[in-house]
């Protein structure tokens, strides 16, 4: 061994460039154990988002005609869009949460108990309630449709359904069904997630309700029904959502401060930026405060229900990242950053 | 009676005995043969095929030895005054960890669990019941240790039993029993909390001030987890080893997210039936 090397073995001793030790090595600042996520993230699929944009759109959709009918305003083709989309969101919901787990044949065992604890649990129970008495709403539905038969047994039977009763108490189940499944997420170890607590179920529940007037509007628009009234309502129900929705997401902002980081990665930026942000609220705001037209009126449905479930991926692909960044999770998880029992809000 | 662990970092070797005891006994399949290049770990973490980790932490801070010195002497831990101002810290030149689930007092795994499949059995232990498990992974995330994934090819999740089984018929767990320096300890909680402070106050007393039980509601384990059934003594930072500071117990906020979510549900109905007003 020459002697220069020597020297330079003996310089660095102590600072080798493949030892770990963050305080000895120069070049990594930050504390952690080579870099490996000390949480696992959650392996969900596209199923999961996909899902927590179909569920909050019949949430919302539901909570509008009910509202509509507790007005005493009655508009059929409202009522009817508004019944077979939450039967429609409710039939493709449990096929996407049990396409996700891992032992799907084993589904029913999320209906084994009831933990007020595990909004899990919770939503497993809301979304089965909510779609039995969705399905039940609807049948009545397609007997008044006349889709079930003229006048047989079933149809007498059916018609007994008190669907109007049904509604009101389908209501705070469906609420349930829009705002728990923020709470599922932010009752986590995920730092983006678990730092927003509070506005997390408010924030979906309203990017849920956002959805489901274009949603009705699309749809009556398309299919040229719906009163004059129910047009104008939707749209100003649309307007006043996504503003409350923008103010969510900033308020949610401030409270994820530095933890939100990857809502801005270069992954996640295309959909929370400009899918959300731009494409999904500003774009269909702009197009509905100006002069109203059916074309704009459609173009801006599309862009806010796409920008809702941009919205939905945007925060499923920023936890995942948050999971697996040691440094969001070490400065989240010391001294009192991360939520504490005595914490009030 | 709740029976826990006490890893004491400070005398583990670095053999991973504990890991291919928990393979053996378990029947866990292998994670591959990948080579990580981080220090000898190339089982880099805990997973659901992993419920023992053997963490490798270098740590050339503390200088090598120059010199003559006498070993013996060291061997005897006498660490002071040696020759040429040389610094011998044998603990802290290799750190060694062999982690494990943290057998929670407040899981959150548990809480989080809808299934009902993850319990507490007779022995205070956090246990997924296999035969419930339907691989939903809400369990994954909650976990605030990275202790629990689901296995790919199985669907379901799973990790650290404390050998159920062995306990059961009266034996102490597989990586107890295989650890050749008794780094890993076996026993009642209470006993090993006893044991934990008794060793930490030993080393205050030799020198090495920085050693610490980690686990307990006052280090790790705050935030309503109150405190861990595994305890470690450690000699650096949590964060070192991959462990948290402050970890908490996510459902500590499920009641007030849901009130919030509840006024928003209000305010939003009321904003509805504003839009009905012409």
């Amino acid at each position: 061994m020459s002697e220069t090397t020597r020297e330079g073995v003996q310089q660095s001793n102590g600072r080798v460039e493949t030892s770990h030790h963050p305080e000895t090595d120069p070049q990594r600042k930050d504390k952690n154990y080579y870099g490996i996520p000390p949480i696992k993230h959650a392996h969900w699929t596209w199923q999961i988002p996909v899902y927590f944009w179909i569920g909050g759109l019949g949430a919302g959709v539901h909570l509008f005609s009910t509202v509509a009918q507790l007005l005493g305003h009655r508009d059929e083709a409202l009522t009817r869009t508004s019944r077979y989309t939450v039967l429609a969101t409710m039939l493709i919901s449990p096929v996407l949460l049990i396409w996700d787990l891992g032992r799907p044949e084993r589904f029913y065992n999320m209906l084994r108990i009831i933990k007020l604890r595990s909004p899990m649990s919770t939503q497993s129970w809301s979304v089965f309630a909510y779609g039995n008495l969705g399905g039940l709403i609807a049948a009545r539905q397609a007997a008044e449709d006349g889709l079930l038969g003229r006048d047989n047994f079933l149809v007498r039977l059916v018609k007994l359904i008190p669907a109007r009763f049904l509604s009101l108490v389908a209501l705070p189940v469906g609420l349930n069904v829009g705002s728990n499944t923020g709470n599922l997420i932010s009752a986590t170890s995920v730092p983006i997630w678990a730092r927003n607590w509070l506005f997390m179920g408010p924030m979906f529940l309203t990017s849920g309700l956002s959805t489901a007037p274009s949603w009705l509007s699309l749809v009556l628009h398309l299919t040229r029904s719906g009163e004059e009234k129910t047009l104008r309502t939707l749209h100003r129900a649309e307007k006043a959502t996504l503003v409350i929705e923008a103010g969510l997401i900033g308020a949610s902002l401030v409270r994820m401060s530095k933890w939100s980081k990857p809502l801005f990665s270069r992954e996640v930026a295309p959909l929370f930026v400009g899918g959300t942000l731009l494409g999904g609220i500003t774009a269909p705001m702009a197009l509905l405060f100006g002069k109203e037209s059916r074309q704009k009126s459609i173009l801006a449905s599309v862009l806010a229900l796409a920008g809702g479930l941009a919205f939905r991926f945007a925060i499923i692909k920023g936890g995942r990242i948050s999971a697996d960044d040691p440094e969001a999770y070490f400065t989240f998880a010391s001294e009192a950053n991360a939520p504490q029992p005595e914490d009030k809000i | 009676m709740a029976t826990g662990f006490l890893t004491d970092t400070t005398v583990c070797i670095g053999c991973k005995a504990c890991e291919v005891a928990c393979k053996q006994w378990n029947q866990l399949p292998a994670d591959g043969y990948e080579l990580t290049g981080d220090s000898y770990d190339n089982t880099k973490q805990l997973s659901g095929t992993t419920w023992r980790h053997v963490a490798f932490i270098e740590n050339p801070k503390k200088r090598r030895l120059t010199g003559d010195v006498d070993l013996v002497a060291l061997a005897e831990e006498v660490t002071e005054q040696l020759p040429g101002g040389a610094e011998l810290d044998a603990l802290g030149r290799w750190a060694f960890m062999s982690d494990v689930c943290k057998h929670c007092v407040e899981a959150p795994c548990q809480q989080a669990c809808p299934t009902g499949a993850i319990i507490r059995n007779e022995f205070d232990n956090v246990y997924i019941q296999p035969d419930i498990c339907n691989g939903c992974g809400y369990c994954v995330p909650a976990c605030p240790y990275g202790v629990i994934t689901q296995v790919p090819h199985d669907g379901r999740a799973f990790k650290c039993t404390l050998c159920y089984d062995r306990q059961r018929d009266g034996l102490e767990p597989a990586c107890a029993k295989a650890c050749p320096t008794n780094s890993i300890m076996f026993g009642e909680v209470e006993e090993l909390e006893q044991i934990a402070e008794e060793r930490v106050q030993d080393l205050h007393d030799k020198g090495y001030t920085q050693a610490y039980v980690w686990g307990t509601p006052e280090v790790g384990g705050t935030g309503g987890i109150k405190g861990n059934h595994s305890k470690f003594i450690l000699m650096d930072e949590p964060e070192v080893y991959n462990l948290p500071r402050h970890p908490y117990l996510p459902q500590e906020k499920v009641k007030g997210g849901t009130i919030a979510s509840m006024i928003a549900a209000g305010v939003l109905g009321a904003v509805v039936a504003l839009a009905f007003r012409d």
